[in-house]
């Protein structure tokens, strides 16, 4: 277990570096920070807002699980984390369909490369796991199901993005 | 309420809304917003405006009321 733990505080950390690279990547001025307009800081305002309040309600609703002691298919550490992906969820919809999906240094090819590297990344334990018969360990899904979970998160991204930049082309044209 | 008098002054200029919102800083969907009277500009953008239009405040963001 101790040895569980300490690959997954590793992997974090490198996490938390490689994300600095990759944001520096993928920005036009090579800063991390993604610069927004006024008004799309007001939507992500309100993007938190609607996001905190999702995870707080995926929170109660986990709680109350754990507590009534329901047995699921799902070790307690996943499930927690599906409420911290209906969260993020949340703050993306909201964000890309008041259209702040991108921010005014994003270079969005890179940010392309970006979503298909982290989808194959996160599908390739999936696609192992499953391969090996390893997704479901003791008649509990763990680790797998966050991969999934993000995957299941880009893709929903994904298509909102894909929805929305073909409106804002279309409206684009008749605006101008 | 709808600003038809940005959307005149750009297309005066020959301007994209593209073109508008990178002399003023701001994404295009921000202009698009503020003509469709959809989003409520600062005064400091409602300047960058003007100055990228060589309009004042008054020909752009002043609603004239009908007892004026």
């Amino acid at each position: 277990m101790e040895t569980v733990s300490f690959a997954f505080v590793t992997g974090l950390m490198v996490a938390a570096i490689l994300i600095v690279f990759i944001l520096k990547y993928a920005n036009k001025d090579g800063r991390v920070k993604t610069e927004y307009d006024e008004r799309q800081t007001a939507v992500r305002g309100k993007a938190y807002r609607y996001a905190f309040y999702a995870e707080i309600f995926a929170q109660v609703v986990i709680m109350w699980i754990l507590m009534t002691g329901m047995e699921l298919p799902i070790e307690d550490y996943a499930l927690l984390f599906i409420g911290v992906i209906l969260g993020c969820m949340v703050l993306c919809a909201y964000c890309i369909w008041h259209d702040v999906y991108w921010g005014m240094n994003n270079d969005h090819r890179r940010f392309y490369i970006i979503f298909i590297v982290a989808t194959i990344l996160n599908a390739f334990p999936v696609v192992a796991g499953a391969l090996r018969g390893t997704l479901i360990e003791n008649g509990k899904i763990g680790m797998p199901l966050l991969n999934i979970a993000v995957l299941v998160m880009m893709a929903a991204v994904f298509i909102e993005l894909f929805i929305k930049s073909m409106m804002d082309k279309k409206a684009e044209k008749t605006e101008d | 309420m709808k600003n038809l008098k940005l959307k005149s002054a750009r297309a005066a200029y020959d301007l994209s809304q593209e073109e508008l919102a990178v002399k003023c800083g701001v994404s295009r969907q921000t202009i698009s917003a503020i003509e469709k009277g959809d989003y409520n500009p600062s005064i400091n953008l409602c300047i960058a405006i003007c100055r990228a239009l060589g309009k004042t405040l008054n020909d752009i963001f002043w609603e004239e009321n009908e007892q004026d």
